[in-house]
């Protein structure tokens, strides 16, 4: 018996089905980020250069400024381009996951429809002003 | 055994505020807490009101705040819930009076995801077979019987009246798995809006308070996989 399907035009696009699925992606995507932070780290010879301290700070972002105060020989490989691209999706996913949570419980306990809109427009511009901030300092620094 | 009951009680015609009553009566470990309201009200306080009808767990008039806990009098037995027993009316819907409460909101939800069945082929001349398997897709969610207890224990409930609530997914749950029905895509739009499936927040609540165990949260996950993929079997 072939499968029942509903097409995606007749069930609808909705924003917080789409926030919802996209909260439990952006964390399972973290979590890989996180790992290739870990064993690129491992690789670049973290096991002998750092202490476990410096080496989860560069697991939950990979940013170079994490293994300055470290025994790395040669920071060159810990500044690639790769890098940094992870660091910024990290920067991404994780602002728009914790955000977005935040956003949830606001509006679990706020009722009022004007106080509500405000702060969704709000929290909405602290997350694109994070991401930004925070992409910035990675390319930058 | 003896048994202290602390009842809320309200009546907005001639009450400022609610206030709690107790009364304390003689009873066996096996009378329900229904008993108990039932003895309140046939001997020692008239005035006492609250909604049953079957007494049997099947009618869902009956669903109170059991010390603490939403369930139906008719189900709680003494043992379950020990001697002192608090009673109160189910949270997120207006008081009537005592632990009757105005029961539209719920329902005005209930409504929303159109809990009917909806065929437009012409009917066969003796029934529209089902395969046993595609019958079991549903079961579990054809048992609900409408008490509330679990939409009044959830959260998101007591934030917001119009957010459907576990009763109405499982009732949309009931027909969007129902591979008789043609009306899934128009419910799976239903439970797809903003006060809708997302504000789910996978508390369980709803799980631990459904008197028919009816595996609330595991349905509005499987709505939730529904409108991600848009398979329904
Ligand atoms: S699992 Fe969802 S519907 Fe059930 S009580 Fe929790 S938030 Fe409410
Ligand atoms: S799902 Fe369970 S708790 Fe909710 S209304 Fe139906 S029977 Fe009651
Ligand atoms: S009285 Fe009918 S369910 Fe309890």
């Amino acid at each position: 018996m072939k499968p029942r399907t509903v097409s995606f035009t007749q069930r609808g696009f909705d924003f917080e089905t789409f926030m919802w699925f996209f909260t439990r992606v952006s964390a399972l995507v973290m979590y890989a980020l996180a790992l290739t932070g870990l064993v690129g780290a491992l690789i670049m010879g973290a096991r002998t250069q750092m202490n476990l301290a410096d080496l989860m700070r560069w697991v939950f972002t990979p940013n170079v400024t994490h293994v300055q105060n470290t025994n790395v020989p040669d920071l060159a490989p810990w500044t690639t381009s790769f890098w940094k691209l992870v660091a910024s999706a990290f920067v991404f996913f994780a602002t728009s996951h914790g955000l977005h949570g935040l956003l949830s419980v606001i509006e679990d306990y706020l009722t009022l429809p004007w106080l509500r809109r405000t702060l969704r427009i709000l929290v909405l511009l602290l997350t694109l002003f994070m991401i930004f901030v925070g992409v910035y300092l990675i390319w930058t620094s | 055994m003896e048994v202290t009951l602390k009842i809320f009680r309200y009546n907005p015609e001639k009450d400022k505020k609610p206030s709690y009553k107790t009364y304390k009566l003689e009873a066996v470990e096996t009378d329900r807490v229904l008993d108990l309201l039932e003895k309140v009200k046939g001997y020692q306080d008239g005035t006492l009101s609250f909604r049953r009808s079957c007494a049997h767990g099947i009618c869902g008039s009956d669903a109170m705040r059991i010390n603490g806990m939403n369930r139906l009098a008719c189900k709680t037995l003494v043992r379950d819930v020990g001697t002192r027993i608090t009673v109160e009316p189910i949270l997120g819907l207006r008081v009537i009076k005592d632990l009757i409460v105005d029961m539209e909101p719920f329902f005005d939800n209930y409504k929303k995801v159109m809990p009917w069945f909806i065929n437009n082929d012409p009917p066969p001349e003796k029934e529209r077979l089902q395969s046993p398997e595609a019958r079991l897709r549903f079961d579990d969610t054809t048992k609900c019987i409408l008490c509330a207890c679990c939409t009044t224990s959830c959260p998101s409930f007591w934030g917001s009246d119009e957010y459907l609530g576990p009763a109405a997914f499982v009732n949309a749950h009931r027909f969007i798995f129902d591979d008789r029905d043609q009306a899934a895509a128009e419910r799976l739009k239903i439970v797809n809006e903003v006060m809708g499936v997302s504000r789910c927040h996978t508390v369980f609540n709803c799980t631990l308070a459904c008197p028919r165990e009816i595996q609330i949260t595991k349905a509005i996950g499987e709505l939730k996989m529904a409108l991600v993929t848009g398979v329904l079997s």
